[in-house]
């Protein structure tokens, strides 16, 4: 039982002390996935501007192309704008968007491939901890799923430049929070630490993310 | 002294740093497109916008008269044109596929082209259980052309070279009609129209 409360007791010191560590590091506050990453975890509130999209082949999201007929892959457009203001610890995001498409054929709903559209782009923080070697995003908002109308579900996207060309070498992952109907959970992550440029972020297998540093 | 002036705006004009600040992005997508005598027509498309946003479009179901059916179409070009750092992306997506009657038919077209500043490629394009004429095609290669007899011939994927892009057009059928001396003697090809299915194009000039 002592030793219960001594665990309890150092649990909480803990806690406190990473808490007081990442305010320290990270003023942005947003969404974040409840599991610990070996990126995207400190996070810096500056002007800041990514472009671009591309495809992914999830699973596995490496830099090999699945065979097309598996229809195994997502491809998407989205951009992102910030300023650098903090406004209620929130990074905010002065714009964006998001264009999303899954072609795997267990993601069609309603006869169609899985379309997420952003209809709000809330914040945008620049991640300072990543392999990335141009600059990586972390950023996000609110969508709909196209296929349904379903609106309002918060996303976060972990978004990575690391240099040209964009196959092979940027990243892009999402997730969406609330459930989607007809699907349920829905992300495209890599959360494998191994696997470049940084975690959770899936390789490029075409297309391109440009970081511009201030716009 | 104007003299002096003219040269000194010539010596601006022809350094490096002034054309640095000159880079544009440009991008634009499409699903289908038909070009004959009677028949003009692009769906879903999608072009940059000139303030270096994102621009999408889509069609569930495009029917082209008896030249093409496909699903599940999308179109989508996004970038910025920001000097050295500019950057276009543009793809097009595509479900099943039928030109001509079942002559070529697909079902899973991605045509995706990526510019960045003296960079360009088409990664991530691809064409999935891709039939011609009856014959599987597995991943051709770019500029594969085949002859289609009594209708012209295909390229497939083929790339063309932009001024500082490219542009990938995944399907691109050619339409052509024999022409025909007065001993019916077959002398050469008119070409009368075009057929493209998935096609991408991205430039940072």
């Amino acid at each position: 039982m002592n030793k219960a409360r001594l665990l309890a007791g150092f649990a909480a010191i803990a806690t406190s002390a990473l808490f007081v560590w990442s305010c320290e590091q990270r003023p942005a506050l947003a969404p974040k996935v409840p599991s610990p990453r070996f990126h995207f975890n400190v996070f810096a509130c500056q002007p800041l501007k990514m472009t671009g999209g591309g495809r992914i082949d999830f699973p596995p999201g490496t830099a090999d192309k699945n065979p097309p007929a598996s229809h195994e892959y997502e491809t998407f457009g989205a951009h992102v704008m910030a300023s650098g203001q903090l406004v209620n610890d929130v990074c905010v995001a002065d714009q964006g968007e998001l264009e999303w498409v899954d072609h795997r054929d267990e993601m069609r709903l309603n006869g169609s491939p899985l379309n997420l559209h952003a209809t709000a782009v809330t914040f945008a923080e620049l991640a300072i901890d990543t392999d990335c070697s141009d600059g990586a995003v972390h950023w996000g908002g609110k969508l709909r799923v196209q296929n349904t109308g379903q609106e309002d579900l918060d996303f976060e996207v972990w978004d990575c430049d690391n240099g040209e060309p964009g196959a092979g070498h940027d990243g892009f992952a999402i997730r969406v929070e609330e459930p989607i109907d007809g699907i349920g959970e829905y992300a495209v992550m890599c959360p494998d630490p191994s696997l470049p440029p940084a975690e959770p972020s899936c390789t490029l297998t075409g297309g391109n993310r440009q970081f511009h540093p201030t716009h | 002294m104007k003299i002096r002036f003219a040269g000194l705006v010539l010596l601006l004009a022809s350094t490096p740093w002034s054309l640095q600040g000159q880079q544009v992005a440009a991008g634009q997508a499409f699903g289908v497109a038909v070009r004959t005598a009677t028949v003009s027509q692009t769906a879903p498309a999608a072009v940059l916008p000139s303030d270096g946003s994102l621009a999408q479009n889509q069609a569930s179901n495009v029917t082209v008269g008896a030249f093409v059916t496909a699903q599940d179409a999308f179109a989508t070009a996004t970038g910025a044109s920001d000097d050295a750092l500019s950057d276009a992306v543009s793809s097009a997506t595509l479900g099943v596929v039928n030109i001509l009657n079942g002559l070529i038919t697909a079902d899973g077209v991605v045509a995706m082209a990526s510019s960045t500043l003296g960079n360009s490629n088409t990664e991530g394009s691809s064409l999935a259980n891709l039939m011609v004429n009856g014959v599987q095609l597995d991943d051709p290669a770019p500029n594969t052309r085949l002859d289609l007899p009594g209708v012209g011939f295909v390229v497939l994927r083929e790339e063309v070279p932009t001024s500082g892009g490219i542009t990938v057009n995944m399907i691109h059928v050619v339409l052509q009609q024999p022409l025909v001396d007065a001993l019916g003697i077959v002398t050469g090809y008119q070409t009368t129209g075009d057929i493209i299915v998935g096609s991408a194009t991205s430039s940072v000039n």
